[in-house]
Formats: structure tokens, sequence, C-alpha cells
């Protein structure tokens, strides 16, 4: 069979709209499912994807390379080559200490899960909203 | 389990169908074709000796961001980091870990135990590693705590938690741990104001290299290395802070519940 | 074709095909392991986007810490997800 079309664009559509998808899967698994821990499971997913996205913003089209300089004693030619081929570190920088602040939040959701299985005896939502008190 | 299976390949099915669709029209127009401005000035200036008021001195582009360019953001983060893991202590408050189960504390067998015995050290010589050359490789302050963190939960599985008691490891250590990290953090984003005070010269929060009205900058090269100022400082405090936050969240996390439950009983009663 | 499309192509419609699985399934322990293995996915996608920095911290993280956290909590209180 003839693909008439742009293969590589076809791939990143491909990869686009899969993030797309988990993203609305996610915000699903959020809204819909009653458990709290399923919720929590919904939740980092939904994180990890908007990070990818954040960093999906950054970069570039191959050849590329990552934002590290291959030499401690770089000429200015290198600087230029360096600069014309290396991806957006800015949106890597923020999305790091989003990745590992979001982990201790989420450990901070966990530890109040548990206060509240420890309260209501159940992680069902629907089960928590009828018991009074 | 056959329905599940059914939905997901459909799904996948319909999406490159529809990729392919929307690659048959135009597209989405033509993807990642370069990048912002500010992106240049960064990948221009992260190590850039001839324009030495600009430069952050260190190859590693997202270190350099992370910790010189934009280093209060990631104070501020830090902070976040500290006040999550103080509000999941403070649900736990009251709650002493050092109350022992009767028969509880076996861990899993022979095998598994010896395994995890020859899998820590190389695991602690990695983390340092990325700690200690984040400014030259990718990796830092974050990564390594995040890869040292795995150490006091694999020790918990393998050996029960009791282990890291009788290794003297208990909240109030590891606290103090975190805390002299974050102390790090405190005392290298003012070193540049105290020596600017003492010596006269004008000097800013957080410096690292030198700037067009202030002429302080902290050493780049140590001897022959590039440990590109305040860069590693930042980057050993991070791990340190790091790998105690989460450990402390640990050795909470693993208490058994039938203590836990004791203990916030007594503490109903008495007040 | 470029490599990296192809692999980033494979590796995001195995993590969306995980992340279905996840949120669908009931066993709550099941539903971790596929979320692990959706982050595993994310992390080889991260490394075809030139973002070593952020795998290095992304693997310990979503694969180690945060199914450990899970599973203790699992431990603790419920199993399975009821309908």
């Amino acid at each position: 069979m003839e693909l008439n079309i742009d293969l590589n664009a076809f791939l990143a559509n491909i990869s686009l709209l899969s993030l797309i998808a988990i993203i609305g899967i996610s915000l699903y698994g959020i809204l819909a499912r009653p458990n709290i821990i399923k919720k929590i499971i919904a939740l980092t997913i939904f994180t990890d994807a908007a990070n990818l996205l954040a960093i999906l913003v950054g970069f570039r089209a191959p050849p590329s390379q990552p934002p590290v300089l291959l030499t401690i004693k770089p000429s200015p030619e290198e600087l230029q080559s360096f600069s014309q081929v290396a991806v957006d570190p800015l949106p890597q920088a923020l999305v790091l200490t989003a990745v590992v602040i979001g982990m201790a939040v989420n450990l901070l959701i966990i530890f109040i899960a548990l206060q509240v299985y420890r309260l209501y005896g159940t992680l069902d939502v629907r089960r928590i909203r009828r018991l009074k008190g | 389990m056959r329905k599940e299976l059914i939905v997901a390949t459909s799904l996948t099915v319909t999406i490159i169908v529809l990729a392919y669709v929307i690659t048959l029209g135009s597209g989405l127009g033509p993807l990642f074709n370069g990048i912002r401005p500010l992106a240049e000035v960064y990948l221009r200036t992260t190590l850039n000796p001839s324009q030495p008021s600009f430069t952050a001195m260190s190859p590693e582009g997202v270190t350099a961001i992370v910790w010189d360019y934009r280093g209060l953001d990631t104070l501020f983060e830090t902070a976040v980091f500290y006040l999550a893991i103080i509000g999941a202590i403070a649900i736990y408050r009251g709650v002493s870990e050092k109350v022992r189960l009767n028969g509880a504390g076996v861990g899993l067998s022979m095998i598994v135990k010896v395994v995890t015995k020859v899998l820590i050290p190389i695991n602690i010589a990695i983390a340092t590693s990325i700690a200690l050359h984040g400014h030259l490789t990718p990796g830092g302050g974050f990564q390594a705590g995040a890869a040292m963190a795995v150490i006091p939960m694999i020790l918990i599985i393998a050996f029960s938690r009791y282990l890291l008691l009788d290794l003297k490891i208990s909240k109030e250590v590891a606290l103090a741990f975190r805390s002299i990290g974050l102390a790090g953090i405190a005392l290298t984003a003012f070193v540049p104001i105290l020596i600017g005070l003492l010596s006269g010269v004008n000097a800013y929060i957080m410096q690292n290299q030198l700037k067009a009205d202030a002429s302080f900058s902290l050493p780049a090269y140590l001897g022959d290395a590039l440990v590109s100022g305040s860069l590693i400082l930042y980057n050993i405090s991070e791990y340190l802070a790091v790998t105690f936050g989460f450990s402390m969240i640990f050795l909470l996390l693993s208490i058994e519940e039938d203590i836990v439950k004791e203990q916030m009983r007594g503490d109903g009663v008495e007040h | 074709m470029d490599l990296t499309y192809l692999l980033l192509a494979v590796v995001m419609v195995f993590a969306l095909i995980a992340t279905y699985l996840a949120i669908v399934e009931r066993n709550l322990v099941r539903a971790v392991v596929y979320s692990a293995v959706q982050s595993i996915a994310f992390t080889l996608a991260l490394y075809l986007f030139r973002a070593p920095d952020i795998a290095l911290v992304y693997l310990p993280i979503t694969v180690g810490i945060y199914p450990a956290a899970i599973l203790f909590l699992i431990k603790k209180t419920e199993e399975v997800e009821q309908p």
C-alpha cells in the first residue's frame, strides 16, 4: 500500500492524539470513579501527561540534542551550533521541580486518604457522603 | 478482561485513523520547528566565559536554569516540598515509630535480603555521583534525592521497618538531616550578601556569577575542576533534603495500622 | 521517516492502553501496576524528547516511590473498588 502522506507528521500526530486521549481518560478517572485510591492514581497520570505536554512544547525536530554542552571549554562556533540543535531547557527545568514537588503533595494526599479511612471506615466517596459527621 | 482489550484496541485504531485523517489535510502545521528566543539566550550563555555577566558557568542547561537563572522559583518550590512533608507528619502527630509488635519484622526470604545487600552500595554510589556531577552531566539534587529515596523503601520491604530502627534512623534523625539540607540551601542563598556586606561590594541574594552592577562571584573552578560556583552546593543540599524528606514519609507510612490506631485513640482519651 | 517519531508513536500508544487499563481495572493492586507500566512508557517518551534530566528524576519517583506508597495505602485500607 502506498502512503502518500508525510510519515513523520503522521507518527507525531499519533503521539499527540494519544497524549490528549490519556488526559481525557485520566480526567474521567478523577471525576467519575468512586474510590479515592483510584482517584489518586488518575490524578498522578493526569499530572504526568500535563508534564509531558509541557516538555513537548520545548521539543525540536530531530536531529536535535539535550540541552547539555559536551565540552567544558566551548568555542563561539560550538556555542552557535549548540544553540541551533539543542531543545528548550526552560520547560524541562520547570517540570523537573514539578515532578518531585508533585510527588511530595501526592504523599500528603495519601496520608489524608489514610486518615479518611480511619475516621469513616471506607474510601468510597458515595458512602462517605452518606455518613453524617 | 476481553471487553477491556476490545475497547483498548478500538481506541488505538480510532487514534491512528484520526491521525491519518488529520495528516491528509494540512495537519497541525509544522511541528517542533524551532525554539523560543528566550531558550536561545539560555543555551548561548549557560557556559560562555566571553560573557561573564550573563553566564552560569555550567554546561548543563537545566541545572543552570533550576538553580541560577530561575533560582528563586526553585527556592519556593523547595518550601512547598517542606510544607507538604510537614503536613504529612502533622497527621501522624503523637504517633511514635519506636513501638514494636511482637513477632513482626521477619522480612522477605534470604535470597532477597542478600541481593538487597549487594544492590544498596551500588545505588548509593549512583545517587551520589548524580548529585556531585549535577552541574556537568544530566542530574542534580532532585534526581539524586529521588534515586536515593528508593533505598529506605527497599530496606523496609525486604527487611521490615525494624531494621531502620536498629540502624538508629528514626523520624528525628531524618528530620535533622533534612534540616541540614534546607539550612545548606538557605546558607548558599545568603552567602553572597554576607560576603558582600563584609567586603563592601554590591551583591544579590542567590547570586552565582558576577552581574553588571555586582562584581562579586563565587568560584567557578576549584583547581582545574569546574564546580560552577553555587550550583554544586545547592545540588548537595537538595540531595540531602529530598532523600531524608521521603525517608521520613516512608518511616511513618510503614508503621502498622494497629499501633497507629492504639496511639491515636490513646491521644483522644487524654484530651 | 525518523526513528524518534516511530518509537514515540509506539511508546505513546502503549502508554494509552496502560492508562485505559489502569482506570477501568477494579482490583487496585493491578491498577497500580498498570500505572507503573504507563510511567515506564512515559520515561521512554521523555528520553526521546531529549530530556534526560526528567527521565532520571521520573523513573525512581513514579516506578519506585509512588507505587510503593500506594501499595502501603491499599494494604492498610481496601483492595477492590466497589462498582
